[in-house]
């Protein structure tokens, strides 16, 4: 997935475990830009009365290089703390729950945000309340409206943070075993009928936070770029999650209690990165990497594992794929540096020579009036890897390019292979809708309209 | 609290204003009748010997790290965790 339990340590550390960043030039707001960091994975909607949060003992942050250097220029933190207004029931709620602050909802959650730039830290906010997870129509009849309650204006900006739909789209259960995309498994190496792709994700929930700045709190000299070959105009975007370094079991409070410093234990830049590009013995060191710090991964980026194995597991459909021996300066450039001046006519989101992976993200393209959802590959470039949209298809994106469709834009001597623009994984995306305002997830699934065992959403 | 945790944290308390690696000079501060100095640690304190032929113990103290590098500490540290007092669950 993404970032979906991509690692062997984060997996069993959900609510540490970052699973996808999202940056886009806001449509509405088209001088501000938002930011998504979601979390907690492949939450069940009905997963009470033990419903899904963030952690309290988790420090999440949302990076944005500026300086060309690959480092964190700005960050904004989030810390979480829990309440238990009755500790003398079992339940999450002892009535309907009709606004954020019901008294009904007995485990509410804070936060606060805090803005470091440099050595100088900003708390912007001290306790902001989420909203409730979405119960179902007895405990929470108003979903959409407690959504609202629980957006926050902190000065320029407005913060969210609480739980959402996952906007993401993958067929896991097919392209983990074996690689295979159901669309072409009758070319696959062990062949099975052909059939459209299963959305894994649909019908579970995230936690989100998200965040929308004024772009010129954002850029180097402190104005909105005007110009997209203007060196202001692109920001590298990563997000992380930190944990102390200790953690050590209270008998006496009976929970676990931090000491020591933090310790980045998940991050995520671009799609897919860690996911299926590096080797799964050193997945974990790269959770715990700072992006300027990359350049000892980029050998996996410019050899993937992956663009060699798609020849072998579709015997014949990849020939030129397979023949090409020659450094990935494409996806370098996709993942690793952005896209420098003159390979895209019109465009560029290049933030230096540090190899590191960030979602880098033009903030002088304009937000596209007629979306498509393969961004730039597809002739957009306010989408991926401009950034990265709600309904972007990322999948598609990042497997076509890896077999090679975005190759000939820094090697014309290269023919992609017809089966590199076919390359899909049949999925659609069948989440619950984003909406057009802040925070532009869609409203997560209720417990209550959740059906076991089916993908509905609701 | 135990001698051994009074001793303990006072050891610490030696080391707490100190950032980044600490030599002490053996034997100095960690007489039996040492007492807490003012600044002294005054929040649970994690001690580590990752390595038990090392001179080194790291601890971590509220949201910092000190590490120090005495063998005589460690070498206390050691004692005390061998010790059959030691709570065993």
């Amino acid at each position: 997935m993404s970032s979906h339990r991509e690692a062997p340590e984060i997996s069993k550390d959900p609510v540490a475990d970052s699973t996808d960043v999202y940056a886009f030039v806001s449509p509405s707001k088209p001088d501000h830009v938002v930011l998504i960091a979601n979390y907690v994975p492949l939450q069940a909607p009905d997963g009470g009365p033990n419903f899904y949060e963030f952690g309290d003992d988790v420090t999440y942050e949302i990076h944005i290089s500026n300086s060309g250097k690959s480092t964190a220029d700005i960050s904004y933190q989030f810390r979480f703390t829990t309440e238990i207004r009755n500790p003398k029931t079992f339940l999450y709620n002892i009535g309907p729950i009709s606004s954020i602050g019901d008294k009904n909802w007995n485990r509410p959650q804070f936060y606060s945000v805090t803005r470091v730039e440099g050595n100088k830290r900003r708390q912007l906010a001290g306790k902001l309340a989420c909203p409730p997870v979405n119960v179902g129509p007895r405990s929470t009849p108003d979903y959409a409206k407690l959504s609202a309650q629980a957006v926050h204006k902190v000065g320029g900006i407005r913060v969210f943070a609480g739980q959402r739909a996952d906007a993401f789209h993958v067929d896991l259960g097919s392209i983990f075993d074996l690689g295979a995309l159901r669309p072409l498994n009758e070319a696959h190496l062990i062949p099975l009928a052909k059939m459209d792709g299963i959305n894994s994700v649909q019908a579970f929930n995230v936690h989100s936070i998200a965040i929308e700045v004024p772009i010129k709190d954002l850029t180097r000299n402190g104005r909105r770029p005007k110009s997209v070959n203007s060196k202001n105009a692109t920001i590298g975007v990563w997000t992380t999650a930190k944990r102390q370094k200790n953690r050590m079991y209270d008998d006496k409070q009976n929970r676990y209690r931090g000491t020591g410093p933090w310790e980045q234990v998940s991050r995520l830049g671009n799609p897919l990165v860690n996911e299926v590009l590096i080797p799964m013995a050193e997945k974990d060191r790269w959770n715990h990497t700072a992006p300027k710090n990359d350049s000892k991964y980029a050998k996996y980026v410019d050899k993937p594992e992956l663009a060699a194995l798609l020849p072998v597991l579709y015997p014949g459909a990849f020939p030129n794929l397979a023949k090409y021996g020659k450094p990935r300066a494409d996806l370098n450039a996709i993942l690793l540096t952005g896209i420098p001046k003159g390979v895209v006519p019109g465009f560029q989101n290049y933030t230096g020579p540090v190899a590191s992976d960030m979602l880098r993200l033009n903030m002088a393209v304009p937000p596209s009036a007629n979306p498509n959802d393969l961004g730039l590959v597809g002739g957009d470039a306010a989408g991926y890897p401009n950034g990265r949209r709600i309904n972007d298809d990322v999948v598609t994106i990042e497997l076509r390019a890896i077999a090679g469709l975005t190759l000939p834009l820094v090697d014309p001597s290269f023919k992609p292979d017809g089966a590199a623009s076919a390359a899909a994984d049949g999925t659609s995306n069948t989440n619950a809708a984003a909406t057009s305002s802040f925070p532009h997830l869609g409203l997560p699934g209720g417990g209550y309209q959740t059906t076991p065992g089916t993908t509905k959403a609701s | 609290m135990t001698d051994t945790s009074r001793r303990k944290l006072i050891a610490v308390a030696g080391a707490g204003a100190a950032a980044g690696a600490v030599a002490l000079t053996p034997g100095m501060a960690f007489a039996r009748e040492t007492r807490a100095r003012e600044g002294s640690a005054t929040e649970s304190v994690v001690a580590y010997v990752e390595d038990h032929r090392s001179d080194t113990v790291t601890f971590l103290i509220g949201e910092r790290e000190v590490v120090v590098r005495d063998r005589d500490l460690v070498a206390r540290i050691l004692n005390a965790a061998g010790s059959s007092s030691m709570k065993e669950s």
